[in-house]
């Protein structure tokens, strides 16, 4: 706050120029001008020379620097990195060994080379990425940009670098921001700026952001060097969502700073042509930088179990040398006595006692012996997982057209995790859904509107989309692509620039894609665009269209509508205006229709023009002459009046109020647009050209839901025209334009879940707040209506209907909205409004004011109506999951969505499955939930055994198993799904419960966690992963999902509709879920295998080869002597053998794709483990120690009784050794391609032109070996071919042999699908490129369900039928699930429950017939099962607590066991009077608890 | 406008086989009838070569004369090593029973001698081998100079522990005629060996070539005075110096000594073999195309026929047994 002083610890030179600096707190910085002279009077020259040496020290510039070296520090900091690894140390140290005289094993240099080599490739590497990023650094370090000069009081073009803190920036339209920067001055009139954030978090929607308040107001062009004020702001932090701050003027008042006001480093300026700031934070403490963390890095599972047998690898190892340090001991003792001939003594002449030899024998062996520890299998695999990566990159089958986007593999080293998955944790929305909102029905004040029409154009669309899909590319962008026009190449121009500078952001291919996707609206496909009314309320909305135009001008135009048709205008208004939206125009993409600078703009049609200055820019008053308003005096009409409403908003408002009402400029209707409304208006019934225009409106919304209840809107002739900071243009056909001057706008939380808008209604100019939100959070703040009058009657019933409509919805698997108003009084406002501000002004917890603020706005509301959304599932999803469960997969839905939705979802992508169990866990305290999860646990054991029900007629029990498992296939599972609600689930996640809950759900099929939170998400996944050991996968698109994604073992982002930020935290980002299914069962699979019998094959090589070396040691003393040249040991393992088993790990396919598409369950081979197992380790390295035997025993016995010397047999050795590689790398592979045969080509061309080489080079080098010739010789002797020969056929044959015969005998899953693959060769291969087979690619959500659904149907209500009698409301249309079925119905005995079971079965139904037709229709309606704890608090109603517990009994009774004590309790306590249930089980404590009890089979009981 | 198509779809990864992983491939099937057919050609390979190489090792004479007993005497007054050069002979008297057609080496073979001992392998001065520099004994420790300093020629173990017996070979007509058999000591060595490897200091005269060094210690004389017969097989490019610097693979090996024709032999002056614990035996042998007399690579080649001949007979009967049972698996 206060001016910096001097201050000790940093002594300010004179002239120092102004600059933030830290608080000894530490809280908080502060900015100032730069421009500002400093106390001390200051020489401009000095001061720029001051600024080019480098200015302030300790704050951060802008200059980016990403590079981890400069060129000193790059030896010793990338050799300290690499030396943390283990491996390295451990090679280096057996180098160094080397380097003892008395155990020097080689030559000291040789040993060394292979890790030096492995250290400079590693450093090459580090070396080549720093280099790329000091390009990228450097890039964009000189990237230019206009700062405001001091000396030449203008602004000039910098490099981006040279920014400092306290800089003034003018950022032109489409401009990257290139450093946090407070908005102060825009050209937009209202001071609005839009940005776009796709490189930051991938959204591609415009974010707006205002001027500082105080700012927008300015007379004239923002002058930086009139800039005094103090800015005080958070000290630099990653929070994308918030900055805090506040901004002091000269004369002391403060102003807040918000998010609003900061433009973000990364982002673009769109829509606006320049804007001036300052910069407040640069460089690294620039939020997008400091957001931006490296790569993760993970450890596979394989590759900690190939750790762990490296560690008996190092085992063996040293076993090995013990033995041949014993061993030489004794032969040295054995020669002791008497000196032979080939003794060496010391130089001394003395000899080694044998101890002393031992023990260097030791440390020489190990070094002789390293081998065993593959110093090339780290480097292998690296290059096996890049390749691999490349690969999945590069499937085109993972490619995804409509977005124009490939799987991403963000994590390098995980690959082979992919093929071990057990437990797939997934997201709803977005992930298994679309993510594309479609408006399905709504409700207006109680009244249902089907749309039938719109549901035949859905289910039109996924005809057309699947054909599409078997046609040619659709190209998503189609329908815009003609209008992208000359734009366009300004776009592209710059969209290359935009991708460069933010990899940091980023990695460039998320930048590109969402450039890509920026192109095209976001939620504006024609399906989610297209929308079509229903006739009846479309009858409506024109009605109140009609009669409004005409009754405009009298009092209360409002008035003279009936209530319903009023609230059905007020419906669409508020589905029109209480969002976010911002509207563009596709001729210009990104431009405001009608934005000041446009202005500048010549007219270019007379469309353009009447469109253009139709009066609608009411508030500013400028425009309400209609007349051709110039630049000059439109600009000084503005500029005036936005002097007088100058700062204070609170004044302006003040003002406003106490203006009468119909007045003057600031409300809807000013009086000089009268005479050009309705002119234009009729103008524009007959301008098709106009229409069109209109029609091509683009909305561009935060979210799918608002957009797709604006494009509904559309569809009934309301349309969102247009949306500045403060109002709101909605256009009616014959009201024309309408135009809302928006005071307000409480955005959308996750807390309140609803969001309000609060606007000056034109018509009657009272100030309405509209409210949207969940229902469940709605219907709680609905202002309490008495029973007493007829109103409050009415609108209670209204608010019954309504419910019941909503749930009928959720049934359905809509998305539900609810719609509410509430009229202010201008003195509610007022004082509503004074608080209001305050908290916005505030510093300290703004947060928690704010909120309180908007509850206390949101509450009395009045009930308009209700939408349904529908989110359809993508495509794929269901034949996905089938296919996944069938690969031995457990999926878990994990969703925020409420039950309803969430359970009807999951039935629709075939998660749960018509004819199981379902469980259902709703617990309304700890105890409770205790005492279900034992119940279910016991019903689960109780009923596991028994694969088929016992109906045994009259035993009650019966009910209590799946009514269809008797006739369905045998084949599936018995075992029960589990449906748990949020609240539930955050007691089962409880320490004491957690095993329990875990149990549960181990045995069930599915589970589906509804209501969960974010945290819940990740909190599961971890107790999964930590207490089942198992391996997890977590998918999900949104902000919501990253915890979960991040805390699982493979984190699956989709690159959905909702930004980035899941993608960002996901190791993989598929385009589609469907994608998972390639991704999991093909390369998955593939990966895990390959690697697996990479890593295997790799431990087999060294093994045999030191093996070999080891067996020599009998033969010469045990005295670490190597028959194999050194250089051919140091070589063999770097360049001989290495490049076949490269290739074969990167290319083989063990089974052809098609084959484990359609064979799913080859799967369960990586879950288990099957290929990389102990078992197979140790069988792997006995098969190594005896093709050892082999290789070293039959050249030693054929040589045996000959002349040949040690070096030329140890040539011998080296070639068979090789050729065994390759062998047995050929009888491991599975797939030969032309690669494999080069690969191998090469090894052994590359052997033999290196020993040719290598023996013909020095005569006297290369000791002791001295191999002069060696090769040569060798070569001319057939001894050699046929040693060769045998020696690998022999070492070779068993395995083979074992292979083949169990092959046939006992094949495995796999070597069966090689068998499938042999036998129908690609001829299922077409259909799975195209993903899933066009006649069963999606799952139409409603009504081939229930088409399915029927052949069972049949039989659930026959037995239904059989059981309760008392029960004919079963239709063929209810829809028979077995698990809605409502087995406990015999139980209700008296009237009430008798109703109330009617409607239960009612309610279940789609059939509104039915709904009607039940008796006791209001009251009994809330017996919903999640919802009845929520209602009954609501309506306070002490049945409806009864009928919460009765709804569970239902539920409970599901459970055989579980039964008889129900039964019981239920008597007992009718006895008593009262509705509180005894306990379940005897369990006497949990008697409180049961009161909120709710547990069921099912949860479709009645919802 | 052209770039939104191309832009697009910019992101379509290449359809070609290698990088979409559908390169054409060959699969190996390990199907019965590829695996049996496999291991019957492979048994009748194997079964072919097994047969011609005993064959033809049968063809190879041979005769191994174990002389580490009868020349004991020799040996014990050897072991004394001031008995160096003492001259000491015995000899032993042996019949060739079959006559030994082409040529015909005579092998030194000994049993029990390290030669592949890592320090002993390492004791040796290739520069001064090829004559180079005669007073490079650096890596030559501990045999590198005598005890006045002089560098020994040819330094190292290997050098000093060469094989020093000298066998002659000579026919018994009858008790008193002996007739020397001629012995070629040349061409027993590898070509390189001979004139790359080894070569003598570049002088006139060999002993001033090998002024300034000295015998190796276990040598009875110098290095210039190997073959007192043939001037121009001394120094380093003596034949059985060569030789024997060439180390043997095992501790039992033999080595190439002179190349003959029929005959007797008498052997003289052994070094002890006591004090290696090994034996030494001459050997007498003629060559073949694959090499000596050794029939295991011919046995070892049948026996691996007839295991895979075994092997696919029990396959077979595996196959057939369960034909039914592959029949089920593969309808799945």
């Amino acid at each position: 706050m206060e001016r910096e002083p001097a201050t000790a610890e940093e002594p300010a030179p004179p002239g120092r120029r102004w600059r933030r600096r830290r608080r000894r707190e530490g809280r908080k910085r502060t900015v100032r001008s730069n421009l500002m002279p400093p106390p001390g009077a200051e020489d401009p020259a000095a001061g720029a020379l001051r600024r080019q040496c480098g200015g302030a020290q300790h704050l951060a510039d802008n200059q980016l620097k990403t590079t981890k070296y400069t060129l000193l520090s790059f030896l010793p900091k990338n050799l300290f990195e690499q030396f943390h690894r283990v491996a390295n140390v451990y090679f280096v140290f057996i180098a160094m060994l080397n380097f003892v005289p008395a155990v020097n094993a080689f030559q000291p240099g040789l040993t060394l080379a292979p890790v030096l080599f492995i250290l400079a490739v590693t450093a090459f590497k580090d070396l080549w990425e720093d280099y790329s990023r000091h390009r990228s650094d450097h890039e964009i370090n000189h990237l230019g940009c206009l700062v405001f000069s001091r000396e030449e009081k203008q602004y000039v073009n910098r490099f981006w670098k040279e920014i400092r803190v306290g800089d003034f920036v003018r950022l032109r339209c489409n401009e990257i921001i290139p450093a946090d920067i407070l908005l102060l001055s825009s050209s937009d009139p209202d001071g609005l700026c839009h940005i776009e954030t796709a490189n930051l978090d991938g959204e591609t929607n415009l974010k707006r952001r205002q001027v500082v308040r105080g700012f927008s107001d300015l007379v004239s062009e923002f002058n930086p060097l009139t800039f005094t004020s103090v800015i005080e702001c958070e000290k630099p932090n990653n929070d994308l969502t918030r900055f805090r701050g506040c901004i002091v003027h000269d004369n002391g008042k403060k102003a807040g700073l918000y998010k609003e006001n900061l433009l973000l480093r990364g982002c673009t300026i769109r829509n606006t042509e320049a804007v001036v700031g300052i910069v407040i934070y640069a460089g690294h403490e620039t939020k997008a930088l400091l957001n931006n963390s490296g790569p993760r890095y993970k450890r596979s599972q394989l590759e900690r179990q190939m750790n762990c047998d490296v560690l008996w690898c190092v085992l063996l190892l040293v076993c090995m040398s013990l033995f041949s340090a014993v061993g030489h001991g004794l032969w040295v003792r054995r020669y002791e006595e008497k000196k032979s001939l080939f003794d060496v003594p010391e130089s001394d002449g003395s000899s080694l006692s044998p101890v002393t030899a031992a023990v260097y024998s030791f440390l020489t062996m190990i070094i002789v012996l390293q081998v065993l520890i593959p110093i090339s299998l780290y480097v292998s695999i690296e290059i096996v997982k890049v390749c691999q990566v490349y690969f999945i990159n590069q499937d085109i089958e993972l490619y995804d057209e409509e977005t124009d986007s490939q799987l991403q593999c963000r994590a390098l080293n995980i690959t082979e995790d992919l093929g071990q998955i057990q437990y797939i944790f997934s997201d709803k929305t977005g992930t298994l859904t679309e993510n594309k909102m479609v408006f399905r029905r709504c409700t207006v004040s109680g009244m249902e509107y089907a749309h039938d029409a719109n549901a035949r154009r859905l289910a039109k669309y996924q005809e057309a989309d699947s054909e599409d899909e078997e046609a040619v590319p659709r190209g998503g962008s189609l329908p815009q692509r003609g209008s992208i026009g000359s734009h366009q190449s300004i776009r592209i121009m710059h969209r290359s620039q935009s991708t460069k500078s933010h990899r940091r952001t980023g990695s460039r291919a998320e930048a590109k894609r969402a450039s890509m996707l920026s192109k095209h609206t976001a939620f504006s496909s024609p399906m989610e665009k297209d929308i079509a009314p229903d006739p009846k309320l479309f009858e409506k909305v024109s009605e109140c269209d009609r009669c409004l135009a005409v009754a405009r001008h009298q009092e209360h135009p409002l008035a003279h509508l009936s209530p319903e048709l009023s609230d059905v205008f007020d419906f669409f208004i508020a589905l029109t205006i209480c969002n976010t939206v911002v509207v563009t125009s596709p001729d210009q993409p990104r431009q405001k229709v009608r934005g000041r600078c446009e202005l500048k703009s010549p007219v270019k049609t007379i469309e353009d023009f009447l469109r253009r200055f139709t009066p609608s820019r009411l508030t500013s008053g400028c425009s309400s002459t209609g007349s051709l308003a110039t630049k000059s005096t439109h600009k000084s009409g503005s500029s005036f009046l936005s002097t007088l409403s100058n700062n204070s908003t609170l004044l302006k408002l003040e003002e406003r109020l106490g203006q009468p009402a119909p007045a003057i400029t600031s409300n809807g209707y000013s009086s000089g647009a009268d005479g050009w409304a309705p002119e234009r208006a009729t103008r524009e019934q007959g301008q098709e050209l106009e229409q069109v225009q209109e029609q091509e409106l683009r909305y561009e919304a935060e979210s799918p839901d608002e957009a797709a209840l604006v494009y509904a809107a559309r569809a009934y002739n309301c349309a969102l025209a247009d949306r500045l900071h403060d109002q709101v243009s909605v256009e009616l056909p014959h009201l024309g334009r309408l135009t809302f001057e928006l005071l307000h706008t409480l955005g959308f939380d996750s807390i309140r879940k609803r969001m309000s808008v609060v606007i000056r209604h034109p018509l009657t100019d009272e100030i309405n707040v509209y409210t949207k939100g969940a229902d469940s959070v709605i219907m709680d703040l609905l202002l309490p209506c008495s029973s007493d009058d007829a109103r409050g009657r009415h609108q209670k019933k209204i608010r019954s209907t309504t419910q019941n409509y909503l749930n009928l919805y959720a049934v359905e698997g809509l998305r539900t909205l609810c719609i509410a108003k509430r009229v202010l009084s201008k003195e509610e406002y007022a004082c509503w409004l004074q608080s209001h501000l305050e908290a916005e002004s505030s510093l300290e917890n703004r947060e928690e004011l704010l909120f309180q603020s908007a509850v206390r706005l949101e509450t009395n509301l009045h009930l308009l109506g209700a939408t349904g959304i529908e989110d359809r599932l993508q495509d794929g999803v269901p034949e996905t999951i089938t296919k996944l469960r069938q690969a031995g997969l457990q999926i878990w839905v994990l969703t925020g969505d409420k039950q309803e939705t969430a359970i009807n979802i999951a039935y629709a992508c075939k998660l749960l499955d018509h004819d199981e169990e379902v469980i259902t866990l709703n617990a309304e305290s700890q105890e409770a939930c205790a005492a279900l999860l034992d119940q279910c646990l016991h019903y689960v054991q109780s009923t596991r055994p028994r694969s088929t029900p016992e109906k045994t007629a009259g035993n009650m029990s019966v009910g209590f198993s799946p009514l269809c498992s008797a006739s369905a296939s045998t084949t599936s599972d018995p075992s029960p799904s589990l449906v748990i609600d949020g609240r539930s689930l955050a007691y089962a996640l409880e320490k004491n419960l957690e095993d329990k809950f875990l149990f549960l759900a181990k045995q069930c099929r599915s589970v589906l966690c509804c209501r969960s939170t974010p945290l819940q998400k990740s909190m599961v996944v971890k107790l999964v992963r930590s207490k089942l050991k198992a391996m997890t996968l977590a998918i999900g698109d949104g902000a919501n999902d990253v915890s979960m994604i991040q805390v699982a073992d493979v984190g699956v982002g989709i690159s959905g509709q909702e930004g980035m930020q899941a993608v960002m935290a996901s190791d993989f980002a598929v385009p589609r879920f469907r994608y998972l299914q390639r991704l999991l069962l093909v390369h998955g699979h593939w990966c895990y295998s390959r690697l697996a019998n990479m890593v295997l094959y790799f431990f087999y090589k060294n093994t045999m080869f030191v093996g070999l070396l080891f067996w020599f040691q009998f033969y010469c003393g045990f005295s670490a002597s190597t028959m194999i040249d050194q250089w051919y040991l140091i070589l063999f393992n770097l360049l001989f053998s290495s490049l076949p088993q490269l290739v074969t790990g990167v290319l083989d396919k063990d089974v052809p794709a098609y084959v484990l598409l359609t064979e799913p369950q080859l799967y369960k081979s990586g879950q288990h483990m099957e290929e990389y197992r102990p078992r197979t380790f140790w069988l792997n390295m006995a098969d190594a120690a005896f093709q050892s035997l082999v290789c070293f025993f039959v050249p030693y016995l054929a040589y045996y009784d000959s002349d040949t010397d040690m070096f030329t047999w140890g040539t011998l050795i080296t070639a068979i050794a090789l050729f065994t590689f390759l062998l047995h790398l050929g009888i491991e592979t599975k797939t030969w391609t032309w690669l494999n045969w080069i690969a191998c080509g090469l090894s052994i061309l590359l052997f033999f032109t290196v020993a040719l080489i290598y023996n013909a080079s020095c005569a006297t080098c290369y000791p002791p070996s001295n191999p002069y010739w060696t090769m040569q010789t060798l070569m001319g002797d057939p001894m050699f071919y046929l040693t060769c020969l045998l020696t690998s056929v022999t070492a070779l044959l068993p395995r083979l042999f074992f292979k083949a015969l169990q092959g046939s005998l006992f094949p495995t899953q796999l070597q069966l699908g090689r068998q499938l693959a042999k036998k129908s060769p690609k001829k299922l291969s077409a259909p799975f490129a195209q993903g899933p087979l066009p006649g069963e690619t999606r799952t139409e959500p409603s009504e081939q369900r229930s088409v399915s659904t029927s052949g069972s149907l049949s039989r659930d209500c026959t037995l239904q039928v059989s059981w309760h009698a008392q029960q004919p409301a079963c239709s063929p249309e209810a829809r028979g699930e077995p698990s809605m079925v409502d087995v406990s119905m015999p139980l209700r005995e008296d009237p009430l429950l008798e109703g109330l079971s009617s409607q239960a079965l009612g309610c279940s139904s789609q059939e509104e017939a039915i709904l009607e037709g039940c008796p006791g229709d209001s009251k009994v309606k809330p017996t919903n099962t999640s919802r009845t704890a929520l209602l009954s608090s609501i309506f306070n109603l002490p049945t409806f607590s009864s009928l919460n517990w009765i709804s569970s009994l239902s539920l409970v009774s599901r459970l055989g066991s579980v039964l008889q004590f129900s039964r019981g309790s239920l008597q007992m306590d009718k006895q008593d009077g009262e509705f509180l249930p005894s306990p379940p089980q005897p369990d006497q404590d949990l008697k409180r608890a049961d009161h909120g009890l709710l547990l069921g089979a099912s949860s479709r009981d009645c919802s | 406008m052209k770039t939104t198509p191309q832009g697009c779809q910019s992101r379509l990864p290449d359809n070609t086989a290698l990088k979409q992983q559908q390169l054409p491939a060959y699969r190996l099937q390990l199907s019965a009838t590829g695996v049996l057919s496999g291991f019957f050609a492979t048994g009748v390979f194997c079964l072919g070569v097994g047969i011609i190489l005993i064959l033809s090792a049968k063809s190879i004479k041979e005769i191994e004369i174990n002389y580490t007993k009868i020349c004991a005497n020799c040996a014990k007054l050897r072991e004394n090593a001031v008995n160096f050069d003492k001259e000491c002979t015995c000899s032993i008297p042996f019949h060739i029973p079959e006559t030994m057609q082409g040529n015909v080496y005579m092998y030194y073979k000994l049993y029990g001698f390290y030669q592949n001992l890592y320090g002993y392998i390492l004791s040796r001065s290739n520069s001064q081998l090829l004559g180079t520099d005669v007073k490079d004994v650096g890596s030559c420790a501990p045999f590198r100079e005598s005890h006045n300093g002089t560098p020994i020629a040819p330094c190292g173990a290997i050098a000093n522990s060469i094989f020093n017996d000298t066998i002659i070979l000579s026919y018994n007509l009858n008790s008193s005629i002996h007739i020397k058999v001629p012995m070629l000591r040349s061409g027993i060595t590898w070509w390189t060996d001979k004139y790359v490897k080894f070569r003598n200091p570049s002088s006139n005269n060999l002993s001033s070539a090998f002024a300034g060094t000295t015998k190796p210690p276990y040598w009875p004389k110098p290095v210039y005075e190997l073959d007192e017969e043939d001037p121009g097989n001394n120094g380093f490019i003596n034949d059985d110096f060569i030789v024997w610097m060439r180390t043997a693979a095992f501790p039992t090996f033999k080595k190439l000594y002179r190349r003959l024709s029929r005959t007797q032999c008498f052997i003289e002056g052994l070094p002890a073999v006591t004090r290696f614990r090994g034996e030494k035996s001459v050997v007498l042998s003629t060559l073949t195309w694959s090499g000596g007399r050794s029939l295991f690579l011919g046995l070892a080649y049948t026996v691996t026929g007839a295991v895979t001949w075994l092997a696919t007979f029990s396959m077979m009967a595996a196959h057939l047994m369960l034909k039914e049972r592959k029949m089920f698996f593969s309808q799945q």
